[in-house]
């Protein structure tokens, strides 16, 4: 019953907009809600019981969402790090790099990724290998994986911008270069 | 007189002459065949000897503190690698378990990147995991790796296996056996054994037909290498020839290692055991090294007659030659007496069944055959002794036939007619590296017959719309929450014909949410969603994931009418699972050819094929569909809080059952359905899901949870209306990501800003999970999409 009603308003609210594709801005509330920042005093409300198996354990987000979107503070994350056997295996493939051993180098790495293939850092590692083996597009997209699991993660991101940046410089794409090369530094300071 | 005289003198000389030059031209003879023989026995011997086909190796097992594996798993494993659990454990391949410890000593084994050399290792543990590694010395060992498992050669039809062993690997009682049972002056004679032979023509003559064979090793070495033993007179003088040519030009050692190496020692189906390398591993499951006495006098038995003498077919008829053979050995004081009376007593050993259930995936090797030869031409395969590192993880893979076979006996048993005696396919993966670990290619994993998982081409169903809503995230236009319509459409095609879909329920929905529609697999939705974003971008989609080629821009493949296989598939899903990056689906870690050197092979790679917004929105609500959606009957089945993610398929009449879903770990994709291409009665959900969640449930893996991308953020809407909501009034509030910035409708019955106090005051009590069905289009011509992407 309820749906089918709630269903009726978003249809007439819809037709009202004229079903348009376009992107637009729902008009501003009148009495802005305050927006809760992450970590702020705002209580963080804990979801309703229906429901809290159904979610993905993430970071808790603020209760109820502004009508109005507000650009979120991402939480920090700690930096990330590698576990006793990754750290060994990196330290080999290291050792092997500096000798020429590329293959045995990318094989110690394959064995530290399927160890943890969630840290960033070891993707970075993996990165810096494929410059060595110049082959700088599997360099920039093992930072750019890197990037993505690094969310919040400042000191990590920079280290996997340098990568892309160096990839990017390797290929005498320049300016992309620079770009990556400034974010890499803004995030190291930040 | 003087004339008869001189005449007999000239005949004389005459003959005489001709003698000479018949001598001569018999000798001139026997050097030109000499020299032939030598050539062809030397080149033999010193030339390549043996053709080698590849070995292929199952992923090692890593140990590591932390690692999620039980004292008593790890037992397992060792046994399964051949470990003998003893006390004390003082040479490699042997092991002892006391309680939550394990004390291995690990065989020495040439990795693809360097030589692990045998060692022993004290693993602790902690329940289910492993607490600590240590040494010998005590010293702490961060991270090491296991010798792997063998999981078959590459060789060519009706091809010779073998795996070849150096003198060093070889236990010193097997030449000492094999000459006192086989050729007792082999240390002394030239070649052949006159004594011998003459015994043998006795024995016999009185037999009146063939019972002993006067040859020595070296004349069975030099038969076996031309493989002809047809026993003609000139056949054996040859044979004779060629032992003497290779006993003056080799060293004894050299010969009885090349005996080792060579004989027959057993058929496996199409293949043919050579050397006691492999046949070590044949019959008992571990290296040549580690025989005790009463095995290495079976395989001395077996080479006087390997299928008279086949342990697993004639076992009485083996045990008593075996016996003899001990006897021998007693007699000829290679071994004590006593020791030979106990090993008497011993069972016969042999593992099951060629280790064919146990250790043979055929449907994973074909895979792995089919990459390699992308790489390499086939003789360097079946020839040239390469080793090959798999990705294959024997656990698993044992464990997704289980979850197979055991899912096709129930439906056996079920009231369901149409699905007895179903076939089925599966395919793991892990998502973040793109590696294939199992691969299950029939009912009958360990059948050697028609491989599913990479032949058969089926219509992937439902399977396909992901697709579909992810050609819609990423034209910007549409959002999770956006609405289309669930109405009837009738599509007009090119030959003139009407395409008119029908839902499953063959109910009409009306405006439903993108999430609703995806998570309950609505095809006019789909279909509506589909024609809207065009076919191109859906077909393209296909390439992004994975596929070497998008499908044809028909309307139906809205619908799912492109045929793949369950690789395909689990490739394509792969790249959901792992954030949009696309990993090639690797089968193949490393090879080394047999000097050791690194050979091509193909490297871990990612590229960003689609963006991650998309995908990560595409992913939260293919969670749904364990949450609300069609595969909601199999979150029970599942350890709670374990976050999955996935999608049901069914085909045109039920033809095909398919499921492909993802954890954090693993990728699964299942096929169930008639080779015939009978219906089966069966959808995804009763079908194959069944099967996905048995083997996800019985495996050790992570919680699907994707970092959230930056730009991105969580706002709760109703799954019905797509409206913002709060949590707080209903069960069908649900959180899905939206870009920055996106615009949302309010809900009016239940605004964001709603506090759990407020929703308690909200009367009527909201209901929690809201009537599905019964919710049918407005007539007056709702628009089809309508709200703010």
């Amino acid at each position: 019953m309820l749906p089918l009603s709630r269903t009726f308003v978003a249809i007439a609210l819809l037709a009202s907009a004229g079903c348009s594709l376009q992107p637009f801005q729902p008009p501003p509330s009148p009495t802005p809600t305050k927006p809760a920042t992450h970590g702020g005093s705002g209580p963080v409300i804990s979801e309703p019981p229906t429901v809290t198996s159904t979610m993905p354990s993430e970071p808790v987000i603020q209760g109820p969402a502004p009508s109005i979107p507000v650009p979120r503070e991402r939480p920090k994350a700690a930096p990330a790090t590698f576990s006793p056997a990754s750290k060994a295996l990196v330290s080999q493939a290291q050792a092997q790099r500096k000798k020429g051993d590329l293959p045995g180098a990318a094989g110690s790495l394959d064995r530290a990724l399927r160890i943890e293939p969630n840290n960033p850092l070891l993707w970075i590692e993996m990165g810096r290998l494929r410059m060595d083996q110049r082959n700088f597009a599997q360099a920039e997209s093992m930072g750019r994986k890197a990037l993505s699991m690094a969310v919040g993660d400042n000191r990590t991101q920079s280290a996997a911008w340098q990568l892309i940046a160096d990839s990017l410089r390797a290929r005498g794409k320049n300016p992309q270069a620079q770009e990556a090369l400034e974010k890499a530094q803004q995030l190291s300071v930040e | 007189m003087g004339r008869r005289r001189k005449l007999n003198r000239r005949s004389r000389q005459k003959l005489q002459r001709g003698f000479a030059i018949l001598a001569l031209l018999a000798l001139l003879a026997l050097i030109v065949l000499v020299a032939v023989l030598d050539r062809r026995v030397t080149q033999q011997f010193e030339g390549r000897r043996w053709t080698l086909p590849a070995r292929v190796y199952a992923q090692p097992l890593e140990l590591y503190a932390g690692q999620s594996l039980s004292a008593a798993r790890f037992a397992q494993e060792l046994e399964r690698l051949g470990y003998i659990p003893q006390t004390p454990v003082d040479r490699p391949g042997t092991f002892r378990r006391k309680g939550d410890s394990v004390d291995v000593y690990v065989r020495g084994f040439r990795f693809s990147d360097e030589t692990q050399p045998a060692q022993q290792l004290h693993v602790g543990f902690d329940g289910e995991a492993i607490a600590s590694l240590a040494g010998p010395d005590g010293a702490d060992v961060p991270v090491f790796r296991l010798d792997p498992l063998l999981i078959g050669s590459i060789f060519p039809i009706h091809g010779e296996d073998r795996i070849i062993v150096s003198p060093a690997e070889v236990p010193s009682l097997l030449p000492e056996a094999l000459k006192a049972v086989e050729d007792r002056k082999f240390d002394t004679h030239h070649g052949v054994n006159p004594l011998a032979i003459l015994r043998a023509a006795f024995v016999n003559l009185r037999a009146g037909q063939v019972e002993q064979g006067g040859s020595t090793l070296t004349q069975q070495l030099v038969k076996s290498y031309f493989l002809d033993s047809r026993r003609t007179l000139r056949r054996k003088g040859e044979e004779a020839i060629m032992a003497f040519i290779l006993e003056s030009r080799f060293e004894k050692a050299d010969i009885m290692n090349a005996y080792i190496n060579e004989i027959y020692l057993g058929q496996d189906g199409r293949r043919a055991v050579h050397g006691f390398g492999l046949a070590s591993q044949f019959y008992f499951g571990k290296p040549l090294a580690e025989l005790n006495l009463p095995e290495v006098a079976l395989m001395v038995a077996i080479v006087r007659g390997p299928s008279y003498y086949d342990p697993r077919r004639q076992p009485q008829r083996a045990l008593e030659r075996r016996n003899l053979v001990l006897k021998v050995l007693a007699d000829e004081n290679v071994v004590k007496r006593a020791q030979a009376e106990h090993a008497m007593q011993a069972p016969l050993g042999i593992t099951d069944n060629a280790g064919r259930s146990a250790n043979y995936f055929p449907a994973f090797l074909d895979l792995v055959r089919r990459r390699l030869r992308e790489d390499y031409p086939e003789e360097a395969l079946t020839e040239t002794g390469l080793t090959v590192f798999s990705t294959l993880d024997p656990l698993l893979q044992e464990k997704a036939e289980i979850a197979l076979s055991d899912e096709l006996a129930r439906q056996d048993q079920g009231s369901r007619k149409a699905a007895r005696g179903l076939e089925g396919s599966m395919v793991v993966t892990t998502p973040q590296t793109g590696e294939v670990v199992a691969v299950v290619g029939g009912r009958r994993a360990s059948f050697d017959g028609f491989n599913r998982a990479l032949d058969m081409k089926r219509p992937i169903g439902s399977l396909a719309k992901p697709m579909v809503y992810l050609a819609a995230l990423q034209s910007g236009r549409y959002t999770p929450a956006s609405v289309v319509m669930d109405e009837p459409i009738e599509y007009k095609l090119e030959s003139g014909d009407v395409w008119k879909p029908n839902n499953y329920d063959k109910k009409i929905h009306g405006p439903v949410t993108l999430v609703r529609g995806l998570t309950q697999s609505y095809n006019l939705a789909t279909v509506n969603l589909g024609l809207d974003v065009g076919l191109g971008p859906v077909a393209r989609t296909y390439v992004q994931l994975g596929l070497d080629e998008a499908p044809p821009k028909y309307a139906s493949i809205l619908l799912g009418t492109a045929q793949l296989n369950p690789v395909e598939v689990a490739q394509m899903y792969n790249t959901l699972a792992n954030g949009g990056f696309r990993s090639p689906l690797r089968a193949v870690r490393a090879v080394i050819d047999e000097s050791g050197k690194a050979l091509k092979a193909p490297e871990l790679e990612v590229t960003e094929a689609a963006p991650a917004e998309a995908v990560y929105a595409l992913d939260r609500m293919l969670i749904e569909v364990f949450e609300r959606g069609t595969a909601r009957p199999a979150k029970q089945a599942l350890p709670s809080g374990l976050v999955v993610a996935g999608k049901t398929g069914t085909s045109n009449d039920y033809r095909d059952s398919w499921f492909a879903g993802f954890s954090g770990g693993h990728v699964i994709v299942v096929w169930m359905g008639h080779d015939d291409n009978a219906t089966t009665g069966l959808t995804g959900t009763t079908g194959a899901l069944q099967a996905w969640t048995r083997l996800m449930a019985s495996i050790s893996t992570t919680s699907f949870e994707p970092l959230m991308p930056e730009a991105v953020e969580d706002r709760w809407i109703d799954y019905y209306s797509g409206l913002e909501t709060s949590p707080y009034c209903s069960g069908s509030a649900v959180r899905m990501p939206f870009e920055l910035g996106t615009g949302l409708y309010p809900d009016p019955a239940c605004p964001p800003s709603t506090t759990p106090e407020e929703a308690a005051l909200m009367q009527p009590p909201l209901p929690v999970v809201p009537n599905e069905d019964g919710v049918t289009a407005p007539a007056d011509g709702a628009p089809r999409t309508g709200n703010p992407p």
